[in-house]
């Protein structure tokens, strides 16, 4: 506990080092705002426009996660055919390949022109981009497991439902955290570039019309609401995998 | 075994079934929530007439898309300042206003028919119509003059495009036909010149990294002035190369079957355009509602003044906003074919005054 309490303060005085030095460097230099706002302007910016940060970014967060949710059960639910129907796997992975290597900011207006300019492009586009991590770990996941455990269970013949919910699914577990502490953050990012290419409202809308005006403080109180938003998710999900996968030890603690 | 595995499979395939479903609510309840601007009345397409009016006449639904952010370019204004002062309302009109993002968009979004108006710079208008084909028809033409312009900054030294020799100049995308245009008819050589693709970032002239940068003449100035530089600025036009601007443009699909529609709405927007004219202020009020807080009132007037003066030529005054002639298309139309770039051999599909002397008829 005292580890963990010294280490967050570690953390947060790096943060405020990053700041001070940040802060100290713009007015040093006389950085002009257009190139590079302080972070106190920036933080000035957030505190007076509350309403509006709140609405983008409450926009911003439901399309994150929707999009999450969708890429994360697509992706784990086709690990999971995948680990059974092993001869599938080289089609669909090279399919899921093609996918991930498609430059996104391409396609995102030709879905503006299929789905509308609601919300729905925005949470394909970030189901497409998150699914990908979870689909290659959750797989690895549940291909490696200890075959020494593997005899065991087959010693006690155990079936193959018995196998995949006692030994695979458990050692795919902590595989699927990590690959969620990857597409977490990148839902965020996938929601904003679809906002950005055309949108009526979110975080990525506020920074494209804060860039094409060149006004930087606002786009910059954007980027921190997207980094802590990022950062708290990540957080979330270490201590879910903490409680979840509770018979590893915590890194922590050793 | 095999009981167990197929038990496996069906409850598989209802999750992935469920799928969907997990994702619906999400998917559709923020359409409605009122989003980062509640005054840009937002107005599903498909509903005929919700506005509380005093005429409970049926109000006609169309949409418009501007060609880019919500800001203070003329054919904008026109259509923000006649929807907020109930023009379109008089002329029976429920117009949608949609943004487009740029790269092309709303003249897609046209020639698919979702929309039924938007706006599009001429030069482009005409190389579109050539390449692929785009079936676009200009119904008023508001840019009498081009958008763009040169910019150095005024401590570099670089009087005239034939100082540009010897240093990098800028350009947005693909180098535009009037640039090279400006160059011969400047008498500089092109092969001096370096040209480099700069994008929208006009820090990239004040930071040195470019010594000349395109700008559209009622945008970047501003700007790049604000930060304390002052600018030397060349157009076109200027140099006798012939150059037009920003048009209100329709399908031909849309003008064949909906002339009355196009009349209306152009009425009421060049309107808002007279409107704008005589209530600057009123007008920038408006647009700001449209634009959100990160953008300087400031800048929107500087916009909304330099295109109603591009506005107005010796065409306009004796025919009102928007006029158009053959003669102005066509002086276009044979720069660019000597630029090399794709033009139709017979450019008069790609305006008309009909719905321009419908609208004045009233």
């Amino acid at each position: 506990m005292n580890g963990s309490r010294k280490s967050g303060l570690v953390a947060l005085a790096l943060v405020l080092v990053f700041f001070a030095s940040w802060e100290a460097a713009v007015r040093f230099f006389g950085v002009p705002v257009y190139i590079l706002p302080s972070p106190s302007r920036t933080f000035v910016t957030l505190a007076t426009n509350p309403e509006m940060y709140l609405q983008a970014s409450a926009l911003t967060l439901g399309e994150s996660l929707a999009g999450l949710l969708i890429g994360v059960l697509t992706g784990g639910l086709l690990a999971i055919l995948l680990t059974l129907l092993p001869g599938l796997e080289g089609g669909v992975m090279t399919l899921a390949i093609l996918m991930k290597s498609t430059p996104l900011v391409a396609i995102a207006p030709l879905l503006t022109i299929w789905l509308g300019f609601g919300v729905v492009p925005k949470i394909v586009i970030t189901a497409l981009m998150t699914f990908f991590p979870v689909l290659v770990n959750v797989l690895s996941g549940l291909q490696h497991v200890d075959p020494a455990l593997t005899d065991l269970f087959h010693s006690w013949n155990a079936s193959r439902w018995e196998v995949f919910r006692h030994l695979r699914l458990p050692t795919a577990l902590p595989f699927l955290f990590a690959a969620l502490k990857i597409s977490a953050p990148l839902a965020l990012i996938g929601a904003v570039v679809a906002e950005w290419t055309g949108a009526s409202g979110g975080l990525g809308r506020t920074m494209w019309l804060a860039y094409t005006n060149l006004n930087l403080p606002y786009l910059f109180a954007a980027i921190f609401i997207l980094a802590a938003g990022g950062m708290s998710l990540f957080r979330l999900l270490g201590w879910l995998e903490r409680k979840v996968v509770f018979w590893l030890p915590d890194s922590r603690e050793s | 075994m095999r009981k167990n595995f197929w038990l496996l499979v069906s409850f598989v395939l209802v999750l992935a079934a469920c799928t969907p479903t997990a994702a619906t609510p999400a998917a559709t309840e923020p359409v409605s929530t009122p989003l980062a601007e509640p005054t840009a009345v937002e107005q599903s397409p498909t509903t005929v007439v919700t506005e509380p009016s005093p005429t409970p006449a049926e109000l006609l639904p169309m949409t418009f898309m501007a060609g880019y952010k919500p800001q203070a370019n003329l054919p904008f204004v026109g259509v923000y300042v006649a929807k907020a002062k109930g023009f379109f309302e008089e002329e029976g009109l429920d117009v949608t206003v949609e943004h487009s993002a740029g790269q092309g968009q709303h003249l897609q979004l046209l020639s698919a028919g979702t929309i039924q108006v938007t706006n599009q710079d001429a030069a482009v208008l005409l190389q579109r119509r050539a390449d692929p084909g785009l079936p676009l028809v200009a119904i008023a033409l508001l840019g009498q003059k081009g958008q763009q312009a040169y910019a150095a900054l005024k401590s570099s030294g670089i009087e005239s495009p034939k100082d540009w020799e010897g240093h990098t100049v800028g350009y947005k995308g693909t180098p535009p036909p009037d640039l090279f245009a400006l160059i011969s008819a400047a008498g500089a050589d092109k092969d001096k010149i370096k040209l480099v693709n700069v994008g929208f970032d006009p820090r990239l002239l004040t930071e040195g990294k470019v010594d000349v940068y395109p700008v559209f003449k009622s945008n970047e100035p501003y700007m790049i002035q604000s930060w304390g530089y002052d600018l030397n600025l060349w157009a076109a036009e200027d140099f006798g190369v012939p150059s037009l601007g920003l048009t209100y443009v329709t399908s031909e699909e849309i003008l064949k079957t909906q002339p009355e529609l196009l009349t209306r709405f152009l009425r009421g927007a060049l309107r808002g355009i007279q409107y704008a004219a005589e209530h600057p202020d009123e007008a920038i009020e408006i647009t700001l509602t449209y634009t959100g807080p990160e953008t300087d009132p400031a800048h929107m007037r500087f916009m909304l003044d330099a295109e109603l003066k591009d506005a107005q030529s010796d065409l306009t005054a004796e025919n009102g906003w928007g006029w158009q002639t053959q003669e102005q298309w066509q002086a276009l139309a044979d720069m660019l074919k000597t630029e090399g770039l794709p033009v139709e051999d017979d450019i008069s599909g790609a305006f008309t005054t009909q719905i321009l002397e419908a609208a004045r008829g009233k």
